[in-house]
């Protein structure tokens, strides 16, 4: 399932990434490319680094040594709002959905819309239009929820997944980051999440899959990067792994 | 939202039916804190004038009002910052403390012959600017101190009450335009003309808490404050702006109280932040955050000044009122419980 054009320029990149936390070096070195209509899994041990260079993707952080470009131009993002601004969409490990409030509610968050003249200027929001919007773009990115008015409370675990995922495929111009999006769901549940992913990068999204569930990464991405102890050892195509040699080049046993 | 392609015809079916069955809607009226908060106001009203016909009146009710206006002026600044998952104890202490600052800057310029409408203007302005100064300090205190809010607002709940008896030495602060307290006379019926502001200020506020993006922030941050900032919320600045509307609402409480007594009293708002959670948390707010409606909040402070008249009226005691408040808070809160564990989906 390569169906990216690898020889074309990258979509998002970033170059000699280092980042150190005092001492300590979370990230040496690091370079890697993702392509439009590109899935790279992103994977490799606890403390291997993937959620430093989560975070410098995304803007939360900042490399102490690198470039990042989006669209060959280098880019500096202060924070995670810069980075959303510019289309990169993140969803954390910890869930993104602020569960009193509506499905559409979470889905416009920080993006609400607001009603036209004076009321807008003073912040008042088009709620009707949110609803509508919300399910029409859940359903775009092939998401059903009951009614998008409904505190996202009394979803169950496998809906909310599914909602910030949705949510975040509806966002993104460009890039987006999932982070573990299949954890804690069940088989069937994290097999709508692949669909949702496939559907992303139909649409021609970049897609960055972290995951530890080796079986996902597997039948979902084009490229599986893989990362240990802070430096990338392995940047290859899916095709060239299977389920042994990618957990032995994640453990270290296989050297390349 | 602009994505060039087209949908996707595969579904997920994680859909889940509505069920709109007639236990779930008989469940749905009584899982509404707000009218259950209705009927125990209703019945509460019917058992005191049972117990004393006095009760039912439009002067009762005028007193009803004045002591719900300051109430119900700090309760609604809590409950945007109860919503937002903290706390505000230095209510109180800003109420007081507000209203000694505008007494004597309306001593000060009655002193020098200035006309009471411009005096009492002045006063308003500094009681306000007061209160929001003291949350300003409290936004701070959280934001760039990194204290919690119990803690921030309890060092200026401290430094607000403190400041009020060192300033004053524990009198009140008279000497304004003698024209001050007739504004508390009831004109329209019950209503004086400070209490119709005060349904106009929390109109305002519980429109801005429901239908605008300044409220649908307070409930995002109080719901999950990292989901807030990941989608890009300022999460400090909204802090700082909940927190100062809450100083500012206990500064126009400060007014309020001045133009009831005719003066600045220190120990007037002492323990009134109370008054504030208790009604607040009645309204069915969690203070977990992320939880809680204006209504309610007007309702639980209805609640807790018509069991305070009403105690008085009926010859109890008026410290009863304390052991009625405790049994509302538990009733409230089990009820929240209960709500909370029955409503939601496996």
């Amino acid at each position: 399932m390569s169906s990216a054009t690898h020889d074309s320029a990258p979509l998002y990149e970033v170059r000699n990434v280092s980042k150190h936390y005092g001492a300590v070096v979370a990230l040496d070195d690091v370079s890697m490319k993702i392509h439009a209509g590109e899935v790279v899994g992103l994977v490799g041990d606890n403390g291997a680094g993937k959620s430093t260079l989560v975070k410098v993707l995304s803007g939360a952080h900042q490399p102490s040594h690198g470039q990042i470009l989006l669209d060959g131009i280098e880019r500096h993002w202060k924070s995670p709002h810069d980075a959303l601004e510019a289309g990169i969409e993140t969803l954390y490990q910890e869930s993104g959905l602020a569960p009193h409030l509506s499905v559409s509610a979470n889905v416009f968050l920080g993006r609400e819309e607001v009603r036209s003249g004076v009321l807008g200027k003073l912040g008042f929001l088009a709620q009707k239009s949110m609803d509508v919007r919300a399910h029409a773009d859940l359903e775009r990115v092939g998401i059903a929820v009951p009614s998008s008015s409904r505190s996202v409370s009394q979803l169950s675990g496998g809906q909310r997944q599914a909602v910030a995922i949705g949510r975040a495929v509806a966002w993104a111009k460009k890039v987006i980051i999932l982070d573990e999006p299949t954890n804690h769901l069940g088989a069937r549940q994290a097999g709508e999440v692949l669909e949702v992913i496939k559907a992303a990068k139909e649409q021609g999204l970049g897609v960055i899959f972290i995951s530890h569930t080796l079986p996902h990464v597997l039948s979902v991405t084009d490229r599986i990067v893989v990362l240990r102890l802070g430096r990338i050892v392995r940047d290859a195509p899916t095709s060239e792994f299977n389920a042994d040699t990618l957990l032995g080049t994640i453990t270290g046993l296989i050297t390349t | 939202m602009s994505l060039s392609e087209p949908a996707v015809e595969k579904t997920i079916p994680t859909a889940v039916a509505e069920k709109t069955t007639s236990k779930s809607r008989a469940r749905g009226l009584l899982g509404n804190q707000q009218f259950i908060l209705l009927l125990v106001w209703f019945a509460m009203i019917a058992l005191f004038t049972y117990l004393n016909h006095i009760f039912f009146s439009v002067e009762v009710a005028g007193n009803i009002l004045s002591d719900w206006s300051p109430v119900v002026l700090l309760a609604t600044g809590e409950t945007f910052v109860v919503i937002s998952g903290g706390i505000d104890l230095s209510v109180g202490a800003v109420l007081g403390f507000s209203g000694v600052i505008g007494a004597y800057v309306m001593q000060w310029m009655t002193t020098n012959k200035f006309e009471a409408p411009i005096t009492l203007a002045a006063g308003l302005v500094t009681c306000a600017l007061v209160g929001l100064g003291v949350g300003l300090i409290n936004a701070l205190l959280i934001n760039k101190a990194r204290l919690v809010p119990f803690i921030a607002t309890l060092a200026t709940l401290g430094a607000a009450g403190g400041m009020s008896i060192v300033l004053t030495g524990g009198g009140p602060i008279a000497g304004g335009p003698p024209t001050a307290i007739s504004l508390s006379v009831p004109w329209l019926g019950p209503f004086s003309t400070p209490t119709l502001v005060t349904i106009g200020v929390v109109i305002l506020c519980g429109l801005f808490l429901h239908l605008a993006r300044f409220g649908r922030y307070t409930y995002a941050i109080g719901s999950n404050a990292f989901a807030a900032r990941a989608a890009g919320i300022n999460v400090q600045r909204q802090i700082t702006k909940i927190y100062a509307l809450s100083g500012l609402l206990a500064g126009l409480a400060g007014m309020y109280l001045y133009l009831r007594l005719g003066s600045g009293s220190p120990t007037s708002g002492q323990g009134a932040e109370l008054d504030a959670i208790a009604a607040v948390v009645i309204g069915g707010a969690a203070l977990s955050g992320g939880e809680g409606r204006m209504t309610g909040t007007v309702l639980g402070a209805f609640i807790l000044t018509t069991v305070t008249s009403g105690l008085i009226i009926i010859g109890v005691a008026p410290n009863w009122k304390q052991v009625v408040v405790a049994v509302l808070i538990a009733g409230a809160v089990s009820i929240q419980q209960l709500r909370r564990s029955s409503g939601r989906a496996a």
